[in-house]
Parts: structure tokens; C-alpha cells; sequence
């Protein structure tokens, strides 16, 4: 895999551009669909939910989850600890090496992703490295890439850590090596600030440039003042194995500080803390949150609600996520599935609808064309995603890389095989994928109209029907 | 994915052996690194029917973004003397492309020195007489192809004095595709069909048989070297200063014929071609994705509406670029060829309307100094097709009567052939120009062979005459102002006649 591409970009430092994504927050909810029944899932809203906080159903998950309601299944996909079956991936037949090969990282995380028995979890992982994006392209050595990633997945790991906050999240991540690394804060040293990591803190990770009525939500002193706060922390990656941060007192500003008119003498945890306690905090978290999960967008009535449940208990994940999650929105457009699929999101969906594993370096090969490689974010403030995933570039990609993955599937040869029996057999074998009912006719008429009069041709027509199903325009929205 | 945007392999057409300086090209710029690298969108192939400016619009305003949203179709090399922002280099495509095409030049390089008397054969007994005697062992016969030897077809209007080697004729006994030189030249009147000039014996005197030499004065359109090339000097004079698809190289770095002074031009190695492809089946899934993408999605439906615009502009692009690749004969194109890939890419981007008016093409391996016949007659067979596809190719586009294509090489050869069975550096080259608005036929005199002490052909046409022609008829300007030393001589054609153009 080539990540030059990923590697040249550079950090982001203008204002202006890579806002997160703002979410109409005055809107009525989306008309019509809303009327679902939460309390008793149908197969389509187990889909949704499965998609929406994973990488797509199981048969498993249909069965288990369908009559059933939304908060039981919300509630386990909250509560069930991460793990991850069957045999680790490998590359080539040899055990991936992801402190050696910047390709096998990737694969490592796509092999987690795929195994993982809870797939929020991982899902949640990947949408906070989205959140505080640290790319390897400027982080050395690798290890401290894998140290981040196991905090974020501690964060998004909430049974064992139920009670996990955004604020421990943040300070957490304020002192991580691998973004002290990252934002230069090790380079934030009483009498020379560096200011890069206090910005971002405001803009990119807890509160956005401007409040909902488009008022700047903090100033160029705020931004000074808070980056003496931070200042005094290094790395020591003496053994990278054991990278840690240390803090310097000599190092910090040892001094009174004004941030957002309050005075002190304040460090790196009260930098956090002033920044989460802005009134601009819970709505900028919740929408970026909503913004991962939900494609409709967010009310007024719905933005109170959950920033009063986020701030109620403390900043806390999982009674927000728990209500974001059950939230009608959610399944609306059932019929017709309206978000497009992330790439990481497309492609373990696909390796899991088809029980493939990572055996080569096809998944981190065909993300880079995609446009979204884990671990190497274009710029600090995440991907662009939404609708620019879709481009006749990445839509080659999607496609190509599902069309390598069922053709090293198994497909027995059955003859005398009805083209309606060959669509059947092919739609199981995708793991029965939305397909809107204009598609599905038009796929079972290519059924008809594909030749089977030898094994090669019967072959030929079940790969790309399931080819068609899985990757076709159909297959990029969840 | 990534393997299918590669240039093919040019099977077919086989390396003779080749003398050792000659191995490398001496056709592209070397010492002037590009300026930038321009993307260019996937919708410049197909009109910009998404919400980005077309038609009496322009790109002001649109940011690279929102411009490039839709995906690359590919890059261009830039070449410019003053920076251009991208932008504005959209722009002025933009602008353009909301004009009426204007007259374009598609310039093909032979390179190596293409044998032209074995490409065309004087026929006439005397003649003949003496040509098969100076290169028995490569010489064609009169008539069908017999006895293992390539045969000849009389061109009209030379009094039976000259014949197309039948390699490059149409038939399938000869380039073994309905259409070739016999073709595009018809009867040779100059009349409608008759779309083929032929210069048989054009050069430069006194000439200098060295390939880089010999090169550099073709390409500059002088007999020295100079910085510029003479369509570059053109470009100054009278082309866009702001877009640089005005005149594009179909490789990696720029042809020395339009290196400018100011004006703005790029080189273009490759477009993707690749389409929704499924590994080990012969077919691609294109026409089916193309039906899933026409299924309608709810109003309000961003995400599947964008998906489903998405596969079928790719599609749309794919199509348009597909046959590039040369994995599959196009619209007559010889398969697996280099020169069909680019004459293909050319049609394209002359067909997208973005300013194009140069287009430069360097092609093939013409150095044949031993087992000359294998290579050149392959050769010759996807030179004549290709080129009649091209004309078709435009005129499916309906762009037929805007473009003009000249085919040139650095020399000719000698006259006779030497004991390896090939032919060493000479002189007299043949020059082609084709194109609906040409007037077709015997364009300049044969010399004959018999007549020079070197045993090269005798110089008919000045080459600087026939750019004298494409400046003053077709392009437009005043060639005076681009070529120096002029004014050259008219063209002298056959029917007495010296224009090149109508």
C-alpha cells in the first residue's frame, strides 16, 4: 500500500477550514417515517441499528434482535465488553507486525474490527479517532499510535467502564504521547508557548469556533492563556514499548492564567475542565455525535434533551449514547437507507457479510483509494466525510475491493441452477443487504439474462450478482 | 484497480534492432521541470452536468472542492511560465469550452526515422526497377502480396507512379482492418473522401542524419536549435495565456514541439479508464451498474442519491475512457496498441471541449537498421488503421471537420537497404496530413531514386512548408512571425495545385 498520499498532507492550521460538520439544529424532525415502533424492532430497524452502531447485521443479530425493543438492544451493545473471535488476520500467512509495517497497523485494526464481537465498540473507537484525529504520518514511533488507540477503545468500551466521561476522555488524550507528539505540545514550554494543541482543544475537540447563534466561542487570549495551562508536558519513548508522557514542572508556566475571564494558576486539568464546562461543550459533542449515528437532522426539542442527560451525569458517554441511540430519528427512511457508509464502515461491513478475514493487505490497499486510511487521518480535524466519500475514484474502489473478496470466495457450482434460485443463493451469501425493490428486479432480470450453460458461466453470474449486491449503489448507504 | 490505469503493453509491435544512441527519446523536454499538477475532474469528460458551470458559465467562484467533489479523471503536468492558480486555469477551460471548438493540430511523431520508402514504393517501371534493386532483400512487389512479400495498391492521381505498401492499405490480407491509407487518401483528387495528403519525400537540406539532430530542427521548425518549438512559438503568439490544456503532450513530460515561451501547456501521460471490473470475467459490470444507477431514490434522499449519481458518472467516465487501456479494440482501433490509446485520449479531450488546439503524439520504434520487415510493416498496419479510426473517432464526436492531423519523423532512409535486412539513417522522410478539411492526394513531388550521392532521396518539400501551410491555412497567424527563414516555398502538389487546406 502506497501512504505517501496520507503522509504528505499536511496539518491543518487555518480557522476557517475542516469545521466539523454542523448539524441545522432548528429543523423539524424529517417528515413522515417517524411513526416506528420502538418497542418491538422489525428486521429493517435491526438492520439500521446494526449498521448505524456497527458494521452491519449478522443473521445472528436478525434473529436475536427482531420483536425485540430498541433499548434492549441498545443497552447490550452498551454493556457488552469488547472482544474479538476466531484467529487473528495475517498477511501473507505471516502474523501481522504493526510497530514494523505501517500497512500491517491498519490491517491490525481492520482485523479487530472485523472479529469483534461487539462491534460498537469498535465503531465507537474509530468515530473518537476520528473525534481527536492523530495521524501516524507525523507520529513516531508507532507504538504510540497503538497506546492512543487502547485509550480511545477503553472509552468506548462501556460495560467494563460504564462510567467513563468525556472529561476523563479529554484529559486523558490532553497528556497522550502520541498527541503531544502530534499537536506539538511537547513543545509547549514555559516562555515559549506553543499554542497548537490549546487551539485545537477548543475548536476541533470540545467546542467548535462559534456557539449556535455564530458568536466566536473563544478568543486569540483564551487560546494563549490556555496553552501556558498545558504547557510542561513531554514524551519519554526511550522504550517505545513503554512510551509514557511526563510533566516538567520547571517546564510549565508557573504562573496566574485568565481563561474565558476566570483567574488561576492553572494546569493541564483545569485547562480540560474550563473548556468542558463552556455552554458550547454539550451541544457541539452531542451533534458531532449525532452527526455519526443519525442521518436526519437534529432538532431543537432533541439537542436539549440529550445535552441535559450529557451534563446531568457528569459528561458521562453512556447515558447519552444510551438515549442517542433510541432516538426515533434513528430509523427513519427505512425503506430507503439515507447515510452513506463511511469507507472503513463499507469495508469491514463487506468482510463480515461475506465471513471474509484479513489475509493480505487488500483492505488497507483499497481504504487508501477509498479515501479513509485508519491511523492516518488527512488532516487534525478527521475525515470530510458524508457525501464526499462518494467520488468516481472511491466509487471504483468500493467496488473493486468487493469484487476481490467474492471472487476468493467458495461458490459451489449447481447445475441446471433457475436464475431465480442463483439470485436466492447469492443474496444469502451477501448476508441479505437492503436492496431497494427497483434494484432487486433489476438484479434478478441480469440473473435471467446471464448465460449458464457451463460451470464457468454459472460461476461468473453468482460473482456478479453478489458483486451487484454488495457493492452496487444500493450497498454504499446504511 | 490501481494496475488498470497503466499504459498497455504495446504487444505487436515488436523492437527491431536498434542502433545504441537511439535507444532513448530525445523528443520530450528534460531540463524544464513542471510548474504544478493539475487535476483534472472527472466531469470535464462529460460536461459538468452536475451543478458545475458549463455552457456560457464559468468556474469563477466554484472552489477546487466543490470542483473535484466528483472524482479525478486524471493529472496533468503543467507547464507555465507564470503561476497559475487552479482556478483560474479551470476558468479559462471552462470559458473555452463555452466557445465553439476551434482548428486543432494533432501532431504524430514517428519515432526512429520511419522508412518511407518502403511506405511509399515508386511504382513506375524505371523506378521500380532501381528500388528493388537497391533493397532486394526488403523491397515490396507490384501488385497482390506474393511469394512472402509485402505487395503494393496504386495511388490515384500519381499516373501509376506511386503505390501504398500494402501493409498499411486496408483489406485483410494486408492491415487486416477495413480502413487504412487507401481509405483516407480515396482517389487522391482532393475532392470529398480524398482527406490524405502525402508528402513523400520531406526534410530539411542539406540533412544531418542524426536523430537528435534532426529532431530538435522538426521540432523547433528551424534548421537550429532553439528554446521554443515551433507550435510553442505559435501558442505565444496567438494561444491562451491562462490554460494549458490549449496544447497537451499524451506523455510524461512535454514535447519539444510545444515548449513556449509564456503561454501555459501541459503533458498528460494518462486518463483513468478503469470501470467496475470483476477479476478473472472477461466482461465488466458497467452496463449493469449503469441500470442500478438509474433506480430513482426519495426526494430527500442525499445519501442514495449521491450514490447512485456517483456509479453513474462513473460509469459515464469509464465508458468514455474505457477503450484507452487497449485491452479492447474501440471503434476500430488496432487492440493493445500504444498509438490507439493515445489517438483515443486525444479524441477524448479534443471531444471535451476545453481549449484544446494542440495535441502531441510520440509513437513507436521506426529505427530499423536490421530484420526491418517484421517490425515496420506491424507497425505500419496500426499506423493506418489507427489513424482512419481517429478519423472516425472524430466524426462520431462530430469534431471531424476541427481537426487536422500531421504524421512526421525525424529522417527517412537510405535508399538501399543494408545485409542485415534493414535500412540506416537517410533522408526524405514522409510526411502525412490527414483530416476531413484536407485536401487530400500527392501533396509534393516524388524525387525518385536514382539521383542522390549519398543514396539518400532528394528533398522534396521543405518541412518548414508544409508548417507554413498548417499556419497560414488551418491554425491561423502569420507564419512568418513563428517559422524563422521564411518565407519557404508553396507546397507543389501534383495537380499543380499548393493548397493544403479545402
Amino acid at each position: 500500500m502506497s501512504l505517501s498520499r496520507a503522509s504528505a498532507r499536511k496539518r491543518r492550521r487555518a480557522v476557517s477550514a475542516g469545521r466539523p460538520r454542523r448539524h441545522r439544529l432548528s429543523l423539524p424532525p424529517a417528515p413522515g417515517k417517524s411513526d416506528v415502533d420502538l418497542s418491538s424492532m422489525s428486521p429493517a430497524m435491526v438492520d439500521r441499528l446494526f449498521w448505524r452502531a456497527g458494521f452491519g447485521p449478522t443473521a445472528q443479530d436478525r434473529a436475536q434482535w427482531t420483536g425485540r425493543p430498541v433499548s434492549e438492544a441498545v443497552g447490550w451493545l452498551l454493556s457488552t465488553p469488547a472482544g474479538v473471535a476466531g484467529s487473528p488476520g495475517t498477511r501473507d500467512g505471516k502474523p501481522l507486525d504493526p510497530t514494523a509495517d505501517d500497512t500491517d497497523l491498519v490491517l491490525s485494526w481492520i482485523d479487530r474490527m472485523v472479529r469483534s464481537t461487539n462491534p460498537f465498540v469498535e465503531r465507537l473507537t474509530f468515530f473518537w479517532h476520528r473525534h481527536w484525529a492523530t495521524s501516524r504520518a507525523e507520529v513516531s514511533p508507532p507504538q504510540l499510535m497503538l497506546r492512543q488507540n487502547d485509550v480511545l477503545r477503553r472509552f468506548a468500551d462501556l460495560g467494563p467502564n460504564a462510567n467513563a466521561s468525556f472529561r476523563d476522555l479529554a484529559r486523558e488524550l490532553t497528556i497522550d504521547p502520541a498527541m503531544l507528539r502530534f499537536l506539538t505540545g511537547e513543545r509547549n514550554v514555559r516562555g515559549a508557548p506553543n499554542e497548537n494543541y490549546a487551539r485545537e482543544l477548543m475548536e476541533l475537540f470540545g467546542l467548535g469556533v462559534t456557539d449556535a447563534a455564530g458568536k466566536p466561542n473563544y478568543s486569540e487570549n483564551d487560546v494563549q492563556q490556555l496553552s501556558k495551562a498545558l504547557s510542561g508536558w513531554q514524551v519519554d519513548d526511550r522504550d517505545p514499548d513503554q512510551a509514557k508522557s511526563y510533566f516538567t514542572p520547571d517546564r510549565w508556566y508557573n504562573g496566574p492564567k485568565i481563561v474565558f475571564g476566570s483567574f488561576g494558576n492553572y494546569k493541564y486539568e483545569d485547562a480540560v475542565d474550563l473548556v468542558l464546562a463552556r455552554p458550547s461543550h454539550a451541544p457541539f459533542l452531542v451533534s458531532k455525535l449525532w452527526g455519526e449515528f443519525v442521518a436526519a437532522p437534529l432538532d431543537g426539542a432533541t439537542l436539549q434533551k440529550l445535552v441535559a442527560t450529557y451534563t446531568g451525569s457528569g459528561l458521562k458517554l453512556r447515558p447519552l449514547l444510551e438515549q442517542l441511540l433510541t432516538q426515533p430519528a434513528l430509523f427513519a427512511s427505512l425503506d430507503e437507507p439515507d447515510m452513506v457508509k463511511p469507507p472503513v464502515v463499507f469495508t469491514v461491513g463487506a468482510m463480515r457479510a461475506l465471513g471474509a478475514g484479513v489475509t493480505g493487505t487488500s483492505a488497507a490497499d483499497h481504504l487508501d483509494a477509498m479515501g479513509q486510511v485508519p491511523y492516518f487521518p488527512p488532516t487534525v480535524a478527521g475525515w470530510e466525510g458524508g457525501l464526499s466519500w462518494l467520488n468516481t475514484n472511491t466509487a471504483l474502489a468500493r467496488f473493486g475491493f468487493v469484487a476481490e473478496l467474492v471472487a476468493e470466495q467458495k461458490i459451489d457450482d449447481v447445475l441446471g441452477e433457475t436464475a431465480s434460485a442463483a439470485y436466492d443463493r447469492a443474496y444469502a451469501a451477501v448476508g441479505s443487504p437492503w436492496l431497494a425493490p427497483g434494484t432487486e428486479k433489476l438484479i434478478r432480470d441480469y440473473a435471467g439474462r446471464a448465460p449458464s450453460s457451463s460451470t464457468k458461466l454459472r460461476k461468473e453470474r453468482q460473482l456478479m450478482l453478489r458483486a451487484l449486491m454488495l457493492a452496487g449503489p444500493d450497498g454504499q448507504v446504511m | 484497480m490501481t494496475d488498470d490505469l497503466r499504459p498497455p503493453t504495446t504487444s505487436g509491435e515488436a523492437h527491431a534492432l536498434r542502433c545504441a544512441d537511439c535507444a532513448r527519446s530525445d523528443s520530450l523536454v528534460t531540463d524544464l521541470p513542471p510548474t504544478s499538477a493539475l487535476p483534472i475532474p472527472a466531469e470535464a469528460l462529460t460536461g459538468f452536468s452536475d451543478g458545475v458551470p458549463h455552457a456560457r458559465r464559468t468556474a469563477r467562484g466554484v472552489d477546487r472542492r466543490t470542483f473535484l467533489r466528483n472524482g479525478l479523471a486524471g493529472v496533468a503536468s503543467v507547464y507555465s511560465a507564470t503561476h497559475l492558480d487552479w482556478g483560474s486555469i479551470w476558468e479559462a477551460a471552462v470559458a473555452e469550452a463555452a466557445e465553439p471548438m476551434q482548428k486543432s493540430l494533432v501532431c504524430v511523431f514517428l519515432n526512429g526515422g520511419n522508412d518511407g520508402l518502403n511506405t511509399i514504393v515508386p511504382v513506375s517501371s524505371t523506378q521500380y526497377a532501381a528500388y528493388e534493386a537497391a533493397r532486394s532483400n526488403i523491397a515490396r512487389v507490384i501488385g497482390p502480396s506474393a511469394g512472402g512479400r509485402v505487395g503494393t495498391t496504386p495511388m490515384g492521381g500519381t499516373g501509376s507512379t506511386l503505390a501504398f505498401a500494402n501493409a498499411g492499405v486496408s483489406g485483410a490480407g494486408n492491415n487486416g482492418d477495413t480502413k487504412g491509407f487507401d481509405t483516407l487518401y480515396g482517389d487522391g483528387s482532393g475532392g470529398p473522401g480524398s482527406d490524405l495528403a502525402v508528402f513523400p519525400a520531406a526534410d530539411y537540406t542539406p540533412a544531418n542524419r542524426s536523430h537528435f539532430e534532426s529532431r530538435d530542427y522538426w521540432f523547433a521548425g528551424a534548421l537550429q536549435k532553439l528554446q521554443t518549438g515551433w507550435l510553442g512559438r505559435w501558442l505565444d503568439l496567438y494561444g491562451s495565456k491562462a490554460n494549458p490544456l490549449q496544447a497537451v503532450s499524451l506523455d510524461s513530460s512535454l514535447s519539444k514541439q510545444i515548449r513556449t515561451g509564456s503561454a501555459p501547456v501541459c503533458a498528460i501521460e494518462n486518463l483513468g479508464g478503469a470501470k467496475f471490473q470483476l477479476p478473472s470475467m472477461s466482461g465488466d459490470a458497467n452496463a449493469e451498474i449503469a441500470k442500478l444507477a438509474g433506480v430513482g431514490a426519495a426526494a430527500g434522499n442525499d445519501g442514495l442519491a449521491r450514490a447512485r449519481q456517483i456509479y453513474g458518472l462513473t460509469v459515464d467516465v469509464s465508458n468514455r475512457l474505457g477503450g484507452l487501456r487497449g485491452t479492447q479494440p474501440g471503434g476500430g482501433y488496432p487492440p493493445n496498441s500504444d498509438l490507439s490509446r493515445k489517438l483515443q485520449l486525444a479524441a477524448t479531450l479534443l471531444g471535451a471541449g476545453l481549449g484544446t488546439r494542440i495535441v502531441t503524439v510520440d509513437w513507436g520504434s521506426f529505427d530499423t537498421h536490421g530484420d526491418q520487415l517484421p517490425s515496420h510493416d506491424a507497425q505500419l498496419g496500426v499506423l493506418s488503421r489507427g489513424l482512419a479510426a481517429f478519423q472516425a473517432d472524430l466524426a462520431a464526436r462530430g469534431i471531424e471537420d476541427k481537426v487536422v492531423t500531421m504524421v512526421f519523423s525525424e529522417f527517412g532512409r537510405r535508399i538501399a537497404s543494408n545485409d542485415s535486412a534493414g535500412t540506416d539513417h537517410g533522408a526524405g522522410g514522409m510526411m502525412l496530413v490527414s483530416g476531413s478539411a484536407v485536401r487530400g492526394g500527392l501533396a509534393g513531388e516524388h524525387p525518385g531514386v536514382l539521383v542522390d550521392d549519398d543514396g539518400d532521396l532528394v528533398t522534396t518539400t521543405d518541412f518548414r512548408s508544409v508548417y507554413q501551410a498548417l499556419i497560414a491555412e488551418w491554425l491561423g497567424g502569420e507564419p512568418g512571425a513563428v517559422l524563422p527563414g521564411g518565407p519557404h516555398p508553396a507546397l507543389k502538389r501534383y495537380d499543380g495545385g499548393s493548397a493544403l487546406i479545402g
